[in-house]
């Protein structure tokens, strides 16, 4: 008990809970952008998956990490075009096509991975680099700001998006968009292409999110290897009143939870491992239910958009 | 954003429609219909639901291709494909339902669509000082950085008409304008208008409330049935001549006799000190105490969205109370809907597609919905098919309403046959009381005055009804006293006798009682 | 029009996740078995596989003994499922490749439900021996196993070979995962200098608890001051949590880490990019981390199903329960000849403990 309350454990928790937080970030601050253009993408997870595959797949082959993540990138990007086909164009009901797009990724995954890989390979991913000034400050330097570029881009996307959406020609289409479709659609708007837009962007950082586990955090690929993320992150968007800081806070809270109950079990605290992995999303589903979720949500969501209707 | 020429000088002298046709599957919604609308006129389209005035207004606006006619701006053939063709030609809508982003600010829905002056940045404080400007030059107040969905729905239309501007609107069509106003509203909206028309704009004003086409107007083109009945200057025009040529026959409205005076006996229902916490979109009740009568129907009086829909859901059982009693001929009303229901309570919702009736049943289903499981529609757990057959039948026959037959998908049916076939529901179960919330929207002229000789059949009998409509002159006109409803509060009850449209339009509003004494 | 393109979607996933190895309902066991075959051209495991396509032995004139393993993992774990798999593959290849055993197999069968329907189909497809490689598959072996008298079963983590309900078509195995995990902790408490030792376990259940008490008796046994540090995850796959758990460890002080399941190749990562030793269990898990596994607690299947192939051959369809231990052989450690800080003390220290354990002068659960 004593061990847990060190600045050490503490700081450990830290860096643990922005590691954790990484692959979280990109996945729920695509899925942000968007909910807040009406789109529900269920299929988060499916994309992350196919965009961790294809980028430990590239790097596998060439060591080439920049290219991993591009490769991932449009991994991503062209299952999220792909949502946005079924979803806008062709007005599929967002939840069924959402979770099919996941099975789709899942499988498609898996597949390539036994006939390309066989079997749990490694490589050598994105080192971790202190930050300037950050980075040299004895003591938290270290633990806080040492991470790799995978994790502070991730950190960086959250204001962009914030800027994105609040500040610019594109992010008011966006949220005109999600909240009343007819009336962006009266005053030029192009509804379709706006969703379009967000589902593709969606997908590229889903993609780019499940390639900083396989390429950055972890290195391998296994199949399966997102295990639930895309989903969890989802509902990180739900808890953070579909706000990029909002969600950021989510994130934070849920990552945070994560890497407290890893270390509870370390320090021997005596709580029951059952519970201790409960916990994180016990605190989600509590934090859900006590928060005014429905403030903020975005009134067009999952409803397709059809002119004049 | 790009500057709108809102100050230059119109550039719409003329819009006119030339032997517009329109076919629907099944209908021709507009019929060879021609008009004409100059700068500086507010021209009227009268007509009553289904006569094809949207389906003219979504013409001009772009969102309809005629099938066959003319649309000519300026003299000139043009094609309006879309709705940004029209705003680019100079041609503005305010839509019935606000075309608004309600999460939005004002400034951002009106910047909404537009280029910007910076590029990809937004110049929100470039649109709102112009906001601000334009609306002065009106003698509005609005703020442009408020969130639209906290302006009340006057200011929302201002924001409308306003956006409309902004895009250098030269001709604008206007939906029911007034069907969400208060009278004070409608009266600085006329004002508005009128100062439009003075500017030399062009205004279509769509409706079909005879006083307000006589009081604005300079002319009007009724339509009846997807054909054009003509156009008329309003000037010596009467109430009488308008309707006729709408309806296409004289409507007997209500008179004086239909309301003579019913022995009035002890209360029947009285509701005191009722408050609630807040419904989705409308106000907490606050301390609503009134009585009804038997052989007495009280109008409640109120801007849509002050406490009505939670007034008449927590009577009905529909929504929980904090505090506050009910009591039905002395004994406590208490339960859900269902035993208030047994207990003698009828309500007619306001939203009747929603909560009245199930769409996709047919008639005869809606008829003995809630008392289907009773005699005479059920024997034991069977429902009696052929008594059920029987008495809707008649209840059909006698509430005249108008189906192919009982087993017609009630979706099908016009606005006004619905809801006879849900007040012929509620009223045969012979109720002691009856709330009738917005009975008449959307329903015709011809239904509308059917409905109300329901209403007052049911107070001859010495039936109570709680009458509940933002329509004005519905009330005054049923009405025997008359309660006004101002953010979940009862602002004032009065005697029909004492009403006066002027005092109860500023409660509505909010004014106070106190103000208005002196 | 909206419904049928989103059934399509949903069947055209479906399919592709089924082709992707979680077959729903491998109604065509043939299908499975080609497809174990070509998988078995490039598994790194079967080798001679061209000795196999020519070799019509004595065996092929009968017809080929059908074998069909349902697995909660995939078939490349490097953990649980594929220490089953390889070994199977493997007497494969020593009876003479296809025409004498065939394979089919479902793998990542998380779905006891989806399970159920496999096991039920492989018994009626003609098997030989239907394994459900499974604790969680007990129940629906129970039921299947009830209905096909003339076929055999087998299942493990398991002690119970059918006498429980009156089956005599049911053999039980189970691995005595605490042994090997008794010389993991003696080599892990020897390895480490910090006297810290992390473990990193799925849940607090079945081979994987034994594995990690066994291990913690060993290392206990071996250092009383060592402290040893558990982290479960709560599930068996997933490999970012299971990292996470890794990093954390060696925040804490752990400088030799061992752990349990499917989800450890994560950890492994970790392990390697921090230069900790890593002591392995159920598969060798040397080629994630050639210089940095110590040592693995091999599952060996191969005597235990060869046993029960001679015990069906001869007309015995179950009855027994085998255990894997250190003395007959079913459990080996296997040290990586990639790692080089082994000592000759520490070699001794193992080799002496699983005398011991063989023996039974030294009880790996306390």
């Amino acid at each position: 008990m004593e061990q847990l309350l060190t600045i050490g454990t503490l700081l450990g928790v830290l860096h643990s809970m922005i590691r954790l937080a990484t692959p979280y970030l990109y996945a729920a601050i695509g899925e942000t952008l968007g909910q807040r253009s009406g789109l529900l993408n269920l299929g988060v997870e499916g994309m992350m998956l196919m965009g961790a595959y294809v980028g430990f797949y590239v790097v596998f082959t060439t060591g080439s990490l920049l290219g991993g993540v591009l490769a991932a990138a449009l991994a991503g990007a062209l299952l999220g075009l792909m949502m946005a086909l079924v979803s806008v164009t062709f007005r599929a009901e967002q939840g069924i096509s959402g979770i099919g797009m996941y099975l789709f990724g899942l499988g498609l995954s898996s597949l390539l991975f036994k006939l390309t890989l066989g079997t749990v390979q490694s490589v050598s991913g994105f080192p971790e680099v202190p930050l300037p000034l950050l980075g040299s400050i004895p003591g938290i330097g270290p633990s806080l700001f040492t991470h790799s570029v995978m994790v502070y881009a991730a950190f960086a996307l959250v204001p962009l998006a914030a800027y994105v959406l609040n500040r610019t020609t594109w992010g008011l289409n966006i949220r005109a968009v999600g909240d009343n479709p007819q009336a962006a659609d009266a005053l030029g708007v192009p509804v379709a292409a706006v969703r379009y837009a967000t589902a593709t962007i969606g997908g590229l950082l889903a993609g780019v999110g499940g390639a900083s586990l396989s390429i950055s955090a972890l290195n391998i690929f296994q199949e399966n290897l997102t295990g639930g993320i895309g989903f969890i992150a989802v509902a990180l968007v739900y808890f953070g009143g579909w706000r990029p800081v909002g969600v950021l806070l989510g994130v934070l809270l849920f990552s945070f939870v994560s890497a407290l109950q890893l270390w509870l079990q370390v320090t021997g605290v005596g709580l029951p491992s059952d519970l201790a992995v409960m916990l994180p999303y016990l605190l989600t589903i509590l934090a859900l239910a006590v928060s005014n979720r429905r403030a903020g949500q975005p009134s067009a969501l999952t409803k397709p958009f059809t002119r004049g209707a | 954003m790009v500057a709108a020429a809102q100050q230059a000088a119109p550039t719409i002298s003329s819009l006119e429609l030339f032997n517009i046709t329109k076919r629907f599957p099944g209908v021709v919604a507009n019929n060879r219909v021609s008009f004409e609308v100059r700068a500086g006129e507010v021209h009227a389209l009268l007509g009553e639901n289904g006569a094809g005035k949207s389906t003219l207004m979504k013409i001009i606006y772009g969102l309809y291709q005629p099938d066959d006619g003319q649309i000519l701006l300026n003299g000139q053939p043009v094609t309006i494909s879309s709705p940004q063709d029209a705003i680019a030609r100079g041609i503005g809508m305010i839509h019935q339902h606000f075309m608004l982003v309600p999460s939005l600010t004002v400034a951002e829905n009106v910047a909404l669509g537009l280029k910007s002056s910076r590029g990809m940045r937004l110049d929100l404080d470039v649109v709102a000082a112009k906001v601000e400007r334009l609306a002065a030059s009106y003698g509005l107040r609005v703020d442009p950085r408020a969130e639209v969905s906290r302006l009340s729905v006057g200011e929302q239309q201002r924001v409308e008409i306003i956006k409309a501007l902004y895009r250098g609107a030269d001709l604008l069509v206007l939906d029911e304008p007034t069907a969400v106003l208060t009278p004070q509203e409608a009266d600085d909206l006329f004002r508005m208008l009128r100062q439009m028309r003075e500017e030399g704009r062009a205004l279509i004003f769509i409706s079909h409330k005879l006083r307000e086409v006589l009081a604005l107007c300079d002319r009007v083109t009724v339509l009846r049935d997807g054909r054009q009945v003509g156009t008329f200057p309003t000037a010596g025009m009467s109430r009488g001549e308008l309707a006729r040529l709408m309806v296409g026959r004289e409507i007997a409205a209500p008179h004086a006799e239909d309301r003579a005076p019913v022995p009035v006996g002890p209360p029947l229902l009285q509701v005191r000190g009722l408050s609630s916490s807040a419904g989705a979109g409308g106000p907490a009740l606050r301390e609503v105490s009134f009585e009804l009568s038997p052989g007495e129907i009280l109008g409640l009086a109120g801007v849509s969205g002050n406490g009505q829909r939670e007034l008449a859901d927590v009577i009905a059982g529909l929504r929980p109370s904090s505090a506050g009693e009910i009591s039905l001929g002395g004994a406590p009303l208490v339960g859900g809907p269902g035993e208030r229901m047994a207990a003698g309570l009828s309500y007619i919702p306001e939203e009747r597609m929603r909560d009245g009736a199930i769409m996709d049943f047919s008639v005869e289903e809606n008829l003995i919905l809630r008392d289907h499981t009773r005699p005479p529609y059920a024997r034991g757990p069977f429902l009696d098919t052929a008594r059920v057959s029987t008495v809707c039948r008649e209840l059909i026959t006698r509430f005249a309403v108008k189906t192919p037959g009982p087993q017609t998908p009630i979706k099908s049916l016009s606005g006004g046959n619905i809801q006879k076939v849900i007040m012929a529901r509620e009223l045969a179960r012979e109720p002691r009381v009856l709330i009738a919330a917005q009975p008449t929207r959307g329903v015709d002229i011809g239904a509308t005055a059917y409905i109300h000789r329901l209403l007052l059949d049911m107070r001859a009998r010495g039936g109570a009804v709680l009458l509940i409509s933002e329509d004005l002159d519905e009330i005054l006109a049923l009405a025997d006293r008359i309660a006004v409803i101002h953010d979940g509060e009862i602002a004032a009850i009065m005697p029909r006798a004492e009403a006066d449209p002027e005092r109860i339009g500023l409660l509505m509003a909010g004014a106070s009682t106190e103000s208005l004494s002196h | 029009m909206r419904r049928t393109l989103a059934l399509i979607a949903l069947s055209l996933s479906l399919l592709l996740t089924a082709c992707g190895g979680a077959p729903a309902a491998p109604a065509a066991p043939t299908a499975a078995a080609t497809e174990a075959a070509t998988a078995a051209a490039d598994a790194p495991t079967a080798e001679p596989t061209a000795a196999a396509a020519e070799a019509p032995t004595a065996a092929a004139a009968t017809e080929p003994f059908k074998v069909a393993i349902v697995m909660p993992s995939g078939i490349t774990d490097l953990a649980w499922s594929q220490s089953m798999y390889d070994a199977l593959k493997a007497i494969q290849t020593e009876m003479g490749g296809e025409s004498a055993m065939t394979i089919s197999y479902s793998e990542n069968m998380f779905n006891v439900t989806d399970a159920a329907a496999a096991i039920r189909d492989y018994a009626s497809s003609g098997n030989k021996l239907v394994i459900a490689h499974g604790t969680q598959y007990g129940t629906s072996l129970f039921e299947v196993a009830a209905d096909f008298p003339e076929t055999a079963f087998a299942w493990g983590t398991a002690t119970d070979a059918g006498e429980s309900a009156g089956l005599k078509n049911i053999f039980a195995y189970n691995a005595k995962a605490e042994e090997g995990g008794y010389i993991n902790g003696v080599i892990a408490a020897m390895l480490s200098k910090s006297g810290t030792i992390g473990v990193i376990g799925p849940v607090e259940a079945g081979d994987a608890k034994t594995y990690i008490d066994g291990f913690t008796a060993g290392a206990m046994a071996t250092n009383p001051a060592a402290s040893v540090n558990k982290i479960y995850t709560g599930s068996f796959g997933d490999t970012a949590k299971a990292a996470e758990a890794a990093s954390t460890e060696i925040a804490a002080g752990a400088d030799v880490l061992t752990g349990s399941a499917q989800q450890v190749v994560g950890a492994i990562g970790i392990a390697k990019d921090k230069g900790i030793p890593w002591l392995g269990t159920q598969s060798d898990q040397s080629s994630l981390a050639p210089e940095l596994v110590v040592a693995t607690q091999v599952y060996d299947w191969d005597s235990t199903l060869k046993d029960m192939f001679a015990k069906i051959n001869a007309g015995t369809y179950g009855g027994t329960a085998y255990n894997l231990t250190l003395a007959n052989g079913g459990l080996k450690i296997a040290f990586n000849p990639g790692y080089t800080g082994v000592s000759p003390e520490i070699k001794a220290a193992a080799e002496a403990a699983i005398k011991g354990i063989s023996d039974g002068t030294i009880k790996a659960l306390p």
